[in-house]
């Protein structure tokens, strides 16, 4: 089994052979950096290269870790209790009957090999960090109301990601392998513009580019990122619009969200990017 | 030092660099090295770089120490630990030892002092540079540093510039460079006793709308109700407590502090729902800054806007000119000249924010020591702590207090 890029995913060949790597050592790999580094997507692509199904857990705040691996319905089996279930095909005493798998539970009963992504883990607080990763370390849970093991069929490919808004637990980082995405560089911008647009002119995206890493390097609060830059090239190209007039951005709301970056923007007022 | 690559094929040697650099290291990264080593998965130096890295490095901040490492290591490149374009390089000793190479060579001529200092630096990572991009391994030129005639007092930067930190914390009006340092940039963190210290100022308060259903009380009701089903509804716990964070971030008194200060800011960001950190120098006048390079100005006024339960965090070490605290003009930024003095200002977000603590970078036995007079003043308007496990515990009690 050997991850390769896919038609529309820019892989450099460092991060292919991490993943491989990863892959080999049947490690979690902790993807770290930015928004617009194609973190998700990594996983996505991993997924259908391998042609491998994928399980996401989208982490939020509120997620208290069993939930991700199953939830008992309760009210349904009270309801089901109380005016019977017969026509639903529901037993009500059936414990499985009333039980929703979560992306976990479902990766590790699945009868084939499957990516499981657990996106944006930094949202979620640490201690469920720690409870999660033992459940991926041991691959298997125990489902508390009847005390029942649930145990990986294959083990999952565990892929993580973090927007590092907090520090994720040195016990969580020290079983992964982690690794830190750099913002795409010019050369392998150039790369991922070509998969979304195959005919752009290049003098118009040479010039787009030279803005767009321009903006970049002012330090805006939030900094345009390659969806941005791709959202901008989209409406550029459907415009036919020229870039060739100085000092004026069309479509500039694409490329900066915040009011007070595009306001800042509009004053020209320096950002103070450097420390003095 | 360092046995060579040769002798060493296990790369032990590596490991123990990377402590030195700064970098945990822990047994179980090694043995899965060595296992992925076995399972054929290093074919070249590239994938080496790669795989060790992903074994070792767990977080960014990290990873120009490892590549530094490594380039040590394995190509016998010492590369200083700073940006390009940091002056400081000519202090380290790779820069000293190079130099020192280089006259040995001829390759540099003439009086050293009449040189151009950005012209060396220059020189210097040029050299670097195309040592990297030899990849030769070739002689190490760089030893284990020592005494070198070209000590940093021959390069002194002209004008005027403040060395060390002085030995009384009373400065008037601070003249030449002022460092703020930034406190949000990500250093390894350490000490979970401040983390542990800091969960219990987040209470967990019902709030919300209420959306869970209360599976006991439900069946209980239920069961009461002779088996009609009867939901019962609890509120949604969340936590709901704000923190207003004030950090001293300027002059030289607080540079001595400035890895604590780091560290409690980096724990408090971690920790709360909702935190607004503003920074000042010494002590509080009309405005507070928004970022630690004091440019984006607020005024104090707005802050005691914002709602009475905020909790409020001022951290500093309270040493001052008294000045600064009781003259209308002490303050050290020129355009504050006409104002209200600190101490008026302080005793506003008292009255304001009940819930308050001031922390202290220095330990409590040496508050009698330097700065001593106004840290005592300002003790008299707020409680303080100072930036220990204990003293974050009573402070956390201080600010657990009802209004």
């Amino acid at each position: 089994m050997e991850f390769q890029g896919t038609d529309n995913y820019y892989l450099n060949p460092e991060l292919q052979s991490i993943v491989n790597m990863a892959i080999q050592m049947e490690k979690p790999l902790l993807l770290t950096g930015e928004p617009g580094t194609g973190k998700t997507q990594l996983a996505f692509e991993i997924s259908r290269s391998l042609g491998m199904p994928l399980e996401i857990l989208r982490a939020k705040s509120t997620i208290k870790g069993e939930e991700t691996c199953y939830v008992q319905d309760t009210v349904l089996r009270l309801n089901d209790a109380r005016f019977g279930g017969a026509d639903t095909g529901r037993d009500v005493n059936q414990f499985f009957d009333y039980i929703i798998w979560g992306p976990i539970g479902r990766a590790f009963r699945s009868e084939e090999r499957v990516v499981l992504l657990l996106d944006e883990i930094d949202k979620t607080e640490s201690d469920v960090q720690d409870n999660l990763l033992d459940v991926l370390d041991e691959k298997q849970f125990t489902i508390r109301e009847i005390n029942q093991v649930i145990q990986a069929k294959l083990p999952p490919l565990i892929l993580i990601t973090s927007n590092a808004k907090r520090e994720l637990s040195d016990p969580f980082l020290r079983r992964c392998f982690c690794h830190h995405l750099a913002f795409p560089s010019r050369e392998e911008m150039i790369e991922i513009v070509k998969l979304h647009f195959a005919e752009l002119d290049a003098k118009l995206l040479d010039t787009a580019l030279n803005i767009f890493y321009e903006l970049r390097a002012r330090g805006f609060e939030k900094a345009p990122a390659t969806s941005e830059l791709l959202d901008w090239l989209q409406a550029l190209k459907s415009s036919e619009t020229d870039l060739q007039v100085p000092d004026q951005i069309p479509f500039l709301g694409a490329l900066l969200k915040r009011t007070e970056d595009i306001l800042s923007f509009r004053n020209g007022k320096q950002q103070p990017g450097s420390r003095w | 030092m360092v046995a060579p690559p040769a002798a060493d094929p296990v790369f032990l040697g590596f490991f123990y660099l990377l402590q030195e650099y700064g970098i945990p290291v822990n047994l179980h990264y090694l043995i899965d090295f060595y296992a992925g080593l076995q399972k054929g998965l290093v074919r070249n130096i590239d994938e080496l770089f790669v795989f060790l890295r992903l074994n070792l490095v767990k977080k960014a901040e990290h990873m120009d120490a490892f590549e530094r490492a490594f380039a040590f290591y394995f190509f016998d490149i010492d590369i200083p630990d700073l940006a390009e374009d940091d002056p400081e390089v000519l202090n380290t000793r790779q820069f000293q030892e190079w130099l020192r190479q280089a006259i040995a060579n001829k390759e540099i001529t003439g009086p050293i002092w009449q040189m151009d200092r950005e012209q060396l630096i220059k020189k210097f990572w040029e050299t670097l540079k195309q040592q990297m991009e030899r990849h030769d391994g070739g002689k190490r030129w760089v030893g284990t540093g020592g005494a070198s005639p070209f000590g940093h007092s021959g390069m002194a930067q002209p004008g005027v510039r403040v060395h060390g930190p002085g030995g009384n914390r009373s400065a008037i009006k601070a003249i030449g460079e002022r460092n703020y340092i930034d406190y949000a940039s990500s250093h390894a963190l350490k000490g979970t006793n401040i983390r542990q210290a800091l969960t219990a100022l987040k209470k967990l308060q019902p709030s919300g709308a209420p959306t869970e259903l209360d599976i006991h009380e439900t069946i209980s009701k239920t069961a009461q109700n002779g088996g009609e089903i009867e939901l019962v509804f609890a509120r949604e716990l969340r936590d709901k407590i704000s923190v207003l964070l004030l950090i001293d971030n300027g002059g030289m008194s607080m540079l001595p502090h400035a890895e604590l200060t780091r560290l409690l800011f980096d724990k408090l960001k971690d920790r709360f729902k909702s935190l607004k950190t503003y920074y000042f120098h010494n002590t509080i006048y009309q405005r507070v800054y928004a970022d630690p390079y004091h440019s984006k100005p607020i005024a104090t006024e707005k802050l005691l806007q914002l709602p009475k339960e905020t909790r409020v965090i001022i951290m500093g070490d309270a040493s001052m000119a008294p000045d600064e605290l009781y003259a209308s003009r002490g303050s050290l930024y020129f355009e504050d000249e006409h104002n209200e003095t600190s101490m008026h200002w302080l005793s506003k977000i008292k009255e304001r924010f009940s819930q308050s603590v001031w922390l202290n970078p220095i330990l409590k036995e040496h508050w009698q020591q330097n700065g001593a007079w106004t840290l005592h003043q300002i003790r008299s308007v707020f409680e303080m702590e100072d930036l220990s496990l204990n003293g974050i515990k009573k402070a956390v009690e201080h600010l657990n207090q009802k209004s």
